[in-house]
């Protein structure tokens, strides 16, 4: 019998993920990871309840850390016009971001026999934690352009093994859930854009 | 400045983005995956494999691409629609 490996389509807008008990752990840490991680940058309004009240939530300088700089991006190169930007989106995406975070999560948690099936909304929210976990982890290992020989040939004994084979599989875990996603526009053909 | 504005100029379809004053960007990113890239722009912006793919390699090899213009409002929400997914975008005055 063939296995159902990462994610396949399912039924019309549905979608199968078939992991294996580790893969579940992996993925339950790492989401977890995420989520505290933009648990770290609060909001620096919170006791104030009139700049919240109109939208302002205080973060007005990029983060410090590289990974939270990386998941929460300027949106212009003016440092001035990103300020201003950061100060009135920020919050909305960092809370966008820990929810997908949080559905993979719990549903990894009360996941039975191996399968989680999601509807197109759920591929979504699972899309997006794959994509900012593996953009945490291509901060960690430092990945560029001309990385991936030098992270082929880490040493076993190298933390660093460990966590590139990680970002390997979420790579193709990734890939996995765009096809089956991709499946849909195929079907739709020309009913968009033509 | 003046030469990155150049470059950007280049990069700009003129029948498809005529008398829109900005612009969103993105950049080119060792990690998002090329297919992914290219569904984000398909899923987000509605265009069709084509054109995303086309985009999708604009930004693999010159290291961005013009993806949509208009309003600074639009481009603002475009602009956060893409962090949401993980791209690395930026909005821009396009003083062509």
């Amino acid at each position: 019998m063939a296995t159902l490996k990462g994610f396949v389509k399912f039924n019309d807008d549905s979608y199968l993920l078939d992991v294996s008990e580790s893969e579940r752990d992996v993925l339950i840490n790492l989401s977890g990871q995420l989520i505290e991680i933009l648990a770290e940058r609060v909001d620096a309004a919170q006791s104030d309840p009139l700049a919240k009240m109109i939208g302002i939530t205080g973060h007005d300088s990029p983060p410090d850390d590289e990974v939270l700089l990386r998941l929460l991006p300027n949106a212009y190169a003016d440092p001035v016009d990103a300020s201003e930007f950061r100060r009135y989106t920020e919050s909305d995406l960092r809370t966008k971001k820990a929810q997908h975070a949080m559905q993979v999560r719990s549903q990894l948690m009360e996941m039975e026999n191996g399968t989680i099936l999601l509807d197109s909304e759920g591929a979504l929210a699972w899309l997006g934690a794959i994509n900012d976990i593996r953009l945490a982890l291509g901060v960690r290992l430092k990945v560029d352009e001309n990385s991936h020989e030098r992270l082929e040939l880490l040493s076993t004994e190298d933390p660093m093994h460990a966590v590139f084979a990680v970002y390997s599989w979420l790579g193709w875990l990734q890939e996995s859930l765009v096809l089956a996603l991709m499946e849909d526009f195929e079907q739709d053909g020309e009913s968009s854009e033509s | 400045m003046a030469q990155s504005e150049g470059k950007i100029e280049e990069l700009t379809d003129p029948l498809f983005f005529v008398d829109r004053p900005w612009v969103t960007i993105v950049w080119d990113d060792p990690v998002n995956l090329m297919s992914y890239v290219t569904y984000v722009f398909m899923s987000l912006f509605n265009y069709s494999k084509e054109r995303a793919t086309e985009l999708m390699l604009l930004v693999h090899n010159e290291g961005r691409a013009v993806v949509s213009s208009g309003r600074r409002e639009e481009m603002e929400r475009d602009v956060a629609r893409l962090h949401e997914f993980g791209l690395w975008a930026t909005l821009a005055r396009d003083d062509h």
